[in-house]
């Protein structure tokens, strides 16, 4: 009995409909027919007639979703929406626990989420986002209509939990079930004030009891409040104080750090319906599917910064993605790059790729062209938007796409995982998916016109807040390239250094440098001593702790000044000053700078009458660059004092970050400097030290160490 | 859909609850790992199989799989 589809979305319980059905998958076009090379990915995720339940979701029936689970986002990738709703759904029956059992490095990611109606249905497709990202999600639910009651109470089980993010979940009905079934605009402008003065409330409550990250969202106006007003007037009032409360919510972002606000008013924009009317009388789920699909994919990019997997590059080819035409046939002058209709499709699209360079995301290119053609087309072509300045590399070769990648990740000292590849190719970005699995694949195809919804579908590059270093990333690198031509003009390390001129500033970080000093947690992988990931919350509350230093590195060299480029974070334990993590930017290794600001911390250490310094290695996947960082500066190993094989005292101080990447197979190891030799700050750099000392010994123990709870 | 046994091959493959034609009678409550959710995910899925629309408010009455089937077959 075949029966056609469903058409008609309004009456429909549908799972999330795609919102734009030109683009119904994530990163694929439903045409996108090429051979996925990937084994689990043997999809064909076709076009109108639905496959049969089968194919490619098969594996997430079976245990393979366990055993296998580090390759479901491979297969995720390639799904369309409705497919990747139905993976979340299968995937939401698999116990986080045995996922971990068996991989323990799957980063985890724990999220509680709370809300006006029920929260179940939004499970399932925050799993499937978060799966996307090779992310793990340990959910928290609380019950039906609890959210005032959760966040209110300090001693609540929703902060019992100590999730790394929470959802509440906000939808209309939270106004107007408090206005009786006769309402003019001027109840609803009460009882949105009430609400207001709830939640704000209920923020600071949550900043003084959580560490983590509480997101809010924007209120919908479905059609049918002001449909039932008769009168012009009444409509526009109500629309305007509905707004100026949805405005108020986003405001509260301003003066809560710990707080995100999604604005759920754009997707309704692109024709997401904000409710199902069936759900939200029968099942009390007061958000549409396909709204809640949207809102789980934008978190799920939230979950992917929580557990340290930013995008940091975008990666573009050329020829039919950033201009039109083939360039090695059409010249210099021949591609379509404005003017034309379809120039100015391409145009957009170079618009929005600068637009996301100009807030640090690092802009690169892999074609496959000659090099100086391309280099003459940036340079010469009058009408082109994207300028070569924009780009940190050009890689023309004729090479596979996966090379030039892995070849541009080794140049700019970044991870391939960091990477983001748009190719109008199907052969391509499949290729690309099967060798380098952590990249994400965006396939624009067709019509240029849709170059730009398709890159911006997913927040790939999105970020809690933008720092200085962010806006000046693109010349920072270019500095790279420059002091790297710089050091090919000398015989010796020691002399290019020297000429290099570097100034390294050791400083306490204040509240300006929370921003900072969490990203390079979040960001850095290589020159991370512990990998312990903290939000601007964690941070600010070790800002707060008396027991605590953050110091912020700061570094200028002849070329520049570099930003804030580290942080070392540590606490008092009686006479030991424990070093919890030492971090460092990968742009600035390898220039003395971590050994200038370990012997400030040792000498800072000694005066503060400290007997000892100690420091803790924990390996990740990309950490091992500094496997020998203490020893190599006078430190011996030590047994660690915990039972657990970890020293006990990271993850009390800096609680509520998470610690997604630990080896499992790997061992941490508890490092100790007696104090008794100085270590020498290395004479081709000047070191600045604004720290605070730590007079009192007794000041760094007792209560406050180690205590969860900064309040 | 043409009969219950495709129904509970489709709460098997949609769901991954596996049921046999033996749990068409129980008491949803006995069924292992079912839950309400379940259900309204696998009337969106029917919806959109057959093209039809189903009363949720007779689903959500139905007590056991075979009386769900019963209200999705109309």
């Amino acid at each position: 009995m075949a029966l056609p589809d469903l058409a008609r979305a309004d009456i429909s319980l549908s799972p999330p409909a795609p919102s734009d059905t030109t683009a119904p998958s994530d990163t694929t076009a439903p045409s996108d027919t090429a051979p996925s090379d990937t084994a689990l990915a043997d999809t064909a995720a076709g076009p109108a007639p639905r496959p049969p339940a089968g194919d490619p979701l098969a594996l997430l029936r079976t245990d393979a979703a366990v055993t296998r689970y580090p390759q479901v986002a491979a297969l995720l990738t390639t799904l369309s929406e409705p497919e990747l709703a139905r993976a979340g759904q299968l995937l939401s029956r698999v116990d986080p626990g045995r996922v971990l059992a068996e991989h323990p490095s799957v980063p985890v990611v724990s999220v509680a989420i709370t809300a006006h109606g029920t929260v179940d249905p939004l499970v399932p497709a925050l799993t499937g986002q978060a799966a996307r990202h090779g992310v793990l999600v340990r959910p928290v639910r609380t019950t039906f209509d609890s959210y005032v009651f959760e966040l209110s109470d300090p001693g609540s089980s929703l902060y019992e939990a100590h999730t790394d993010l929470t959802l509440c979940l906000l939808d209309p009905r939270i106004v107007f079930d408090e206005v009786g079934a006769v309402w003019r605009p001027q109840d609803v402008a009460a009882a949105l004030k009430a609400k207001l003065a709830l939640l704000t409330r209920l923020v600071e409550t949550f900043e003084a009891t959580s560490r983590g990250t509480l997101v809010l969202n924007t209120l919908p106006l479905p059609r049918h409040y002001p449909a039932q007003l008769v009168d012009h007037r009444s409509r526009a009032q109500l629309g305007a104080v509905w707004r100026e409360a949805n405005a108020a919510l986003l405001r509260l972002t301003e003066n809560h750090p710990a707080l995100v606000v999604l604005d759920l008013e754009p997707h309704l924009g692109e024709g997401v319906g904000a409710t199902d009317p069936r759900l939200d009388v029968y099942a009390r789920a007061h958000l549409s599917p396909a709204l809640l699909a949207a809102y789980a994919r934008e978190v799920g990019h939230l979950v992917k910064l929580v557990a340290g997997r930013a995008k940091k590059t975008l990666v573009l080819d050329l020829d039919g993605t950033v201009w039109g035409g083939v360039l090695g046939e059409d010249g210099v002058t021949g591609i379509e790059v404005a003017g034309s209709y379809r120039g100015e499709a391409f145009r957009a699209f170079q618009r929005v790729v600068k637009q996301l360079g100009s807030q640090g995301v690092l802009l690169a290119v892999a074609s496959k062209n000659d090099q100086e053609l391309v280099r003459r087309a940036l340079r010469e072509h009058a009408e082109m938007t994207l300028a070569e300045d924009d780009l940190v590399r050009v890689t023309a070769t004729w090479r596979p796409k996966h090379e030039s990648l892995r070849e541009l990740a080794e140049l700019l000292n970044l991870g391939v995982d960091s990477f983001v590849f748009v190719d109008d190719s199907a052969h391509e970005c499949a290729l690309v998916r099967a060798e380098l699995p952590g990249v994400a694949v965006v396939h624009v195809d067709g019509d240029p016109a849709l170059h730009v919804s398709r890159l911006l579908r997913d927040g790939w590059f999105d970020t809690r807040e933008l720092t200085a270093e962010d806006r000046s990333r693109v010349s920072t690198y270019r500095q790279e390239a420059e002091r790297a031509d710089f050091l090919d003009s000398f015989s010796s390390l020691q002399d290019y250094l020297r000429e290099l001129d570097v100034t390294v500033t050791l400083a306490d970080a204040s509240e300006a440098d929370v921003a900072r000093v969490s990203q390079l947690t979040l960001r850095t992988n290589q020159f991370n001593l512990t990998t312990h990931r903290l939000q601007q919350a964690d941070v600010q509350g070790l800002l707060r702790d008396p027991a605590a230093q953050v110091f912020a590195i700061r570094s200028a060299d002849r070329f520049g000044d570099n930003g804030t480029v580290g942080a070392v974070l540590l606490h008092r334990e009686r006479e030991t000053v424990v070093v919890d993590n030492f971090l460092l930017s990968c742009r600035v290794f390898s220039r003395g700078i971590e050994q200038a600001c370990l012997a400030a911390v040792l000498d800072h250490a000694r005066r503060a009458g400290a007997r000892a310094v100690v420091g803790t290695y924990r390996p990740s996947a990309r950490n091992g660059v500094v496997r020998d960082f203490y020893p190599r500066y006078g430190f011996e190993e030590v047994e660690p004092p915990g039972r657990d094989g970890n020293s006990g005292n990271s993850a009390d101080q800096t609680g509520g970050g998470a610690h997604p990447e630990a080896i499992p197979g790997g061992t941490t190891v508890v490092f100790r400097h007696d104090l008794r030799q100085p270590l020498a700050v290395p004479d081709h750099l000047t070191l600045h030290t604004s720290i605070t000392e730590h007079t009192s010994p007794a000041t760094g123990q007792g209560d406050t160490a180690g205590k969860e709870d900064p309040q | 859909m043409n009969d219950l046994d495709d129904f509970l091959s489709l709460i098997r493959d949609e769901l991954g609850i596996e049921v046999g034609s033996e749990d068409s009678e129980r008491s949803l409550d006995e069924i292992p790992g079912w839950d309400s959710v379940h259900l309204l995910w696998l009337l969106s899925i029917v919806e959109q199989r057959t093209g039809r629309s189903v009363s949720l408010p007779d689903v959500l009455e139905a007590s056991t799989l075979g009386s769900i089937y019963s209200a999705v077959a109309g």
